[in-house]
C-alpha cells in the first residue's frame, strides 16, 4: 500500500509539472500600431512624393504579416499567426491599424520576429478554408495563378519624365512561398500590464523601393512584378528590402 | 348508423357548421386592420426560428452573416415576399424585383431603371449575385455600409419606389398576412412592432441567399472537368487571370479588380471611361460623393463577372451594349486621367520600358468567350429565389 501511495504521489507530481507551461504567469493585452511611411511622412493615398528625382504617388499599400513572435532567451511567444494590414483603405487616404494581441505573457523580450507575407503552412490553404472575417478569407488577396496569397501590394503611378503626366503605372504584388521572408528585429520590448502594453512598427515604402546600396529601384524598367509564378525576381528583390524598411519601437 | 344519418342529415350538417363557428370564435382573435390593435395580438402564433443554412458551393468562402440579423427560414421567406411585392412602392406597381429580375442575374437589362413616376435613374441596375460577400459598401458608390442599410434606400428614392417607409410600414401593419410573417420571422408580439428596420433585415436575408450554384461551365472547369472548356476559353481564362506567361499569352489584368471566387473584389476604380481635364469634370462623381476624397471622383465599384453575359448593358451608366465593346474600352488603356486604375495601361506583354503590347483580336475574342463561361443558369432558375406570388 505504501509503495502504491508513493507511486501515486510521484505520478501526481509528474502530472502537475507536465501541465506547467513555461509560458504560464501573468499576461496582458498588448497592442501594436502599424503604419506605412514614405520617408518621414505617413503614407497617404494619391499624395505626391519624390522618388529618384521624379514624382510618384501610391494608390494601394497593404500587406500580410504572419508568425509574429516575441523572443527572449527563455522563450518565443507567437502572438499572432497572421495579420492583414491595409494602409490605404477604401474610405480614407491612409490608415495605421492598431492590433490588440490578447494574453501576451509579461516579460522582457529582446526581439520581435515578423514573417512578411503568409507563412508556407497557411499559404497552402485558400480563402474558402477560413471563416468569414479571418484575414485569410479575403478573396481578392489570393491569386490562384501563384496558388498563393498576395503577400504585399504597392500600386501607384509615376512621372519618370518629369513632364507633368504620371504615365508610368507601377504594381508590385509579391507572393508565393519563394518570396516569404522572416526578419528578426533586436529591439527590446517589455510587456507588463498597466505599464508597457504598446509598441509601434513602421514600414517605410521609400526604403522598400531602395536597393541595399542606396540606389533607387529601377521602377522604369521593372514597373511590375511578374505574373509568371516561376519568375519571382522582382518580388524577391523588393521583399529583401523589408528588413531595412521596417522599424520597431516602444 | 347509416339510417340515422340519412334521417337526420340536415341536423348533422347544421351541427357541424355550428361547431365550426364555435371553434373559430374560441380562437385567439386576429384584430385585423383595426386602428388600435390589441397589444400582443400576434402572440398566439408560434415563434420558432429555424436557422437557414445558405446553400453555397463548397469552394465558396463562408458567407458573413451579421450578428444582429441571423438567417432564419421565416426571415428569408418574408424577405422574399417583400422583395417581390409592389406594396413597397407608393402606387403599388413596382417592387425591388422590378429592377432586379432573376433572368438578368438580378438586373433589369436596361441602361437606366425607370421608377414609378416614369423617371429614369442615373445609374445602371447592379447584379445582386453573391451580394452577401460585398464588404466595402453597396451601390455603385458604396454609400450603404450594410445590406440592411442598402435595402432601406430604394423605397424612399423619388426616382425609384417613391414611397415613404411610414406609409409602407402602415400598409404592412394593416395587411392580412404580413403581421403574421413578421411574427414568425422576428418574434414580434403585435403588429405595432413592425418597423422599416425589420423589413430591411428580411429583405437583406433574402438577398444573402442569392449565391452562385457553382455549376457554371467555368466552375466545372476549375473543379476538374478539363473537357468543359475549349482551347479558346482556356486561353481567355489564362489571360483574364494573368496566368498565361508559361503559354506565351499576355496579361489582360482583369482579375486585379474582378478577382477571388466571386470575381469581384468590390473595390472602387476609375476604369478609364471618360476623358476629363480635371477630376471635377466627371459627369457622375461616383465614390467621391461618399468619401469626399478628391481621387475618388469618377470611381465606381467593380462588379462581379459571374453571369456578366446576362447583365448587359455595362458600366455604371450602361453605356456599352456588348462585352466586345467593354473589352475594346479596356484595351484602349483609358485616357491617362490621373486616378485611372494602374493596370489599365499594363495590358499585354511588357515591352520593357513601362509600355505594354496590348492584345490581338484573337486574344480579345478569347476573353469574351471566357466571360460567357461564367453564366450560371442553375442560379437564375433556382426556384427558391423566384417570385413567390
Amino acid at each position: 500500500m505504501k509503495k502504491y501511495s508513493l507511486f501515486l504521489t510521484i505520478l501526481s507530481l509528474l502530472f502537475v509539472l507536465s501541465c506547467k507551461d513555461k509560458n504560464d504567469g501573468p499576461s496582458t493585452d498588448f497592442s501594436i500600431t502599424f503604419s506605412a511611411l514614405y520617408g518621414a511622412e505617413t503614407l497617404e493615398k494619391n499624395k505626391d512624393y519624390t522618388f529618384n528625382g521624379f514624382p510618384i504617388f501610391v494608390e494601394s499599400c497593404r500587406m500580410y504579416l504572419s508568425d509574429i513572435r516575441l523572443i527572449n532567451a527563455d522563450r518565443e511567444v507567437i502572438i499572432s499567426d497572421v495579420e492583414y494590414l491595409d494602409f490605404t483603405p477604401e474610405n480614407a487616404v491612409s490608415a495605421s491599424p492598431t492590433i490588440v494581441f490578447k494574453n501576451v505573457p509579461e516579460g522582457d523580450y529582446t526581439s520581435i520576429r515578423l514573417g512578411y507575407g503568409v507563412s508556407p503552412v497557411l499559404n497552402a490553404k485558400k480563402p474558402s478554408n477560413f471563416p468569414a472575417g479571418s484575414p485569410l478569407a479575403i478573396e481578392n488577396d489570393y491569386w490562384a495563378g501563384w496558388k498563393s496569397y498576395i503577400f504585399s501590394v504597392l500600386d501607384g503611378k509615376a512621372d519618370p519624365d518629369n513632364n507633368g503626366t504620371k504615365n508610368l503605372s507601377f504594381s508590385y504584388h509579391c507572393g508565393s512561398d519563394a518570396v516569404y521572408k522572416t526578419v528578426e528585429f533586436f529591439t527590446p520590448i517589455k510587456v507588463q500590464a498597466g505599464a508597457f502594453t504598446q509598441a509601434a512598427i513602421t514600414f517605410d515604402m521609400k526604403e522598400f523601393l531602395t536597393n541595399d546600396d542606396g540606389t533607387p529601384y529601377d521602377m522604369v524598367n521593372n514597373p511590375a512584378t511578374s505574373n509568371d509564378a516561376g519568375n519571382v525576381v522582382v518580388a524577391q528583390a523588393l521583399t529583401a528590402h523589408w528588413g531595412r524598411a521596417t522599424k520597431v519601437s516602444q | 348508423m347509416a339510417t340515422f344519418l340519412q334521417k337526420n342529415a340536415l341536423w348533422v350538417v347544421i351541427s357541424f357548421i355550428a361547431g365550426f363557428v364555435l371553434l373559430e370564435a374560441c380562437r385567439p382573435e386576429d384584430p385585423g386592420p383595426g386602428p388600435n390593435p390589441t397589444p400582443g395580438d400576434l402572440e398566439y402564433i408560434a415563434y420558432d426560428p429555424q436557422t437557414y443554412v445558405i446553400p453555397k458551393p463548397t469552394f465558396f468562402p463562408e458567407i458573413p452573416i451579421p450578428a444582429d440579423n441571423p438567417m432564419t427560414k421565416d426571415g428569408v421567406q418574408l424577405g422574399r415576399r417583400l422583395f417581390y411585392d409592389p406594396i413597397l412602392s407608393a402606387d403599388s406597381t413596382m417592387s425591388c424585383s422590378s429592377c432586379h429580375l432573376p433572368e438578368g442575374s438580378f438586373t433589369d437589362n436596361k441602361k437606366f431603371s425607370i421608377g414609378i413616376d416614369g423617371i429614369a435613374g442615373k445609374r445602371n441596375s447592379m447584379s445582386l449575385l453573391n451580394v452577401a460577400y460585398v464588404t466595402d459598401g453597396f451601390f455603385w458608390d458604396g454609400r450603404a455600409a450594410t445590406l440592411e442599410k442598402q435595402a432601406l434606400a430604394p423605397v424612399e428614392d423619388p426616382i425609384e419606389l417613391h414611397n415613404s417607409w411610414d406609409n409602407v410600414v402602415k400598409k404592412l401593419k394593416l395587411h392580412p398576412t404580413y403581421p403574421q410573417l413578421f411574427r414568425k420571422a422576428f418574434g414580434i408580439k403585435d403588429r405595432e412592432e413592425i418597423t422599416k428596420e425589420l423589413a430591411a433585415k428580411a429583405i437583406a436575408q433574402f438577398e444573402r441567399i442569392l449565391i452562385s450554384s457553382g455549376n457554371s461551365k467555368y466552375d466545372r472547369f476549375v473543379n476538374g472537368d478539363v473537357d468543359a472548356f475549349d482551347e479558346e476559353e482556356i486561353d481567355g481564362k489564362l489571360m483574364f487571370f494573368d496566368e498565361g506567361a508559361p503559354y506565351n499569352l499576355p496579361d489582360a489584368q482583369c482579375f486585379h479588380c474582378h478577382g477571388g471566387v466571386t470575381l469581384t473584389g468590390g473595390k472602387f476604380f476609375n476604369n478609364g471611361l471618360d476623358s476629363v481635364g480635371n477630376l471635377s469634370e466627371f459627369k457622375d462623381l461616383g465614390r467621391f460623393l461618399v468619401t469626399g476624397i478628391e481621387f475618388d471622383k469618377g470611381k465606381f465599384r467593380a462588379t462581379t463577372m459571374r453571369n456578366i453575359a446576362l447583365t448587359a448593358p455595362y458600366m455604371h451608366d450602361g453605356r456599352f451594349q456588348t462585352l466586345e465593346e467593354v473589352i475594346e474600352q479596356y484595351h484602349d488603356n483609358g485616357f491617362g486621367v490621373v486616378n485611372e486604375g494602374a493596370f489599365l495601361n499594363q495590358i499585354g506583354f511588357p515591352n520593357g520600358n513601362g509600355t505594354y503590347s496590348g492584345l490581338t483580336e484573337y486574344q480579345k475574342k478569347a476573353i469574351v468567350k471566357f466571360l460567357h463561361t461564367l453564366t450560371d443558369t442553375d442560379f437564375i432558375n433556382n426556384q427558391d429565389i423566384q417570385n413567390p406570388f
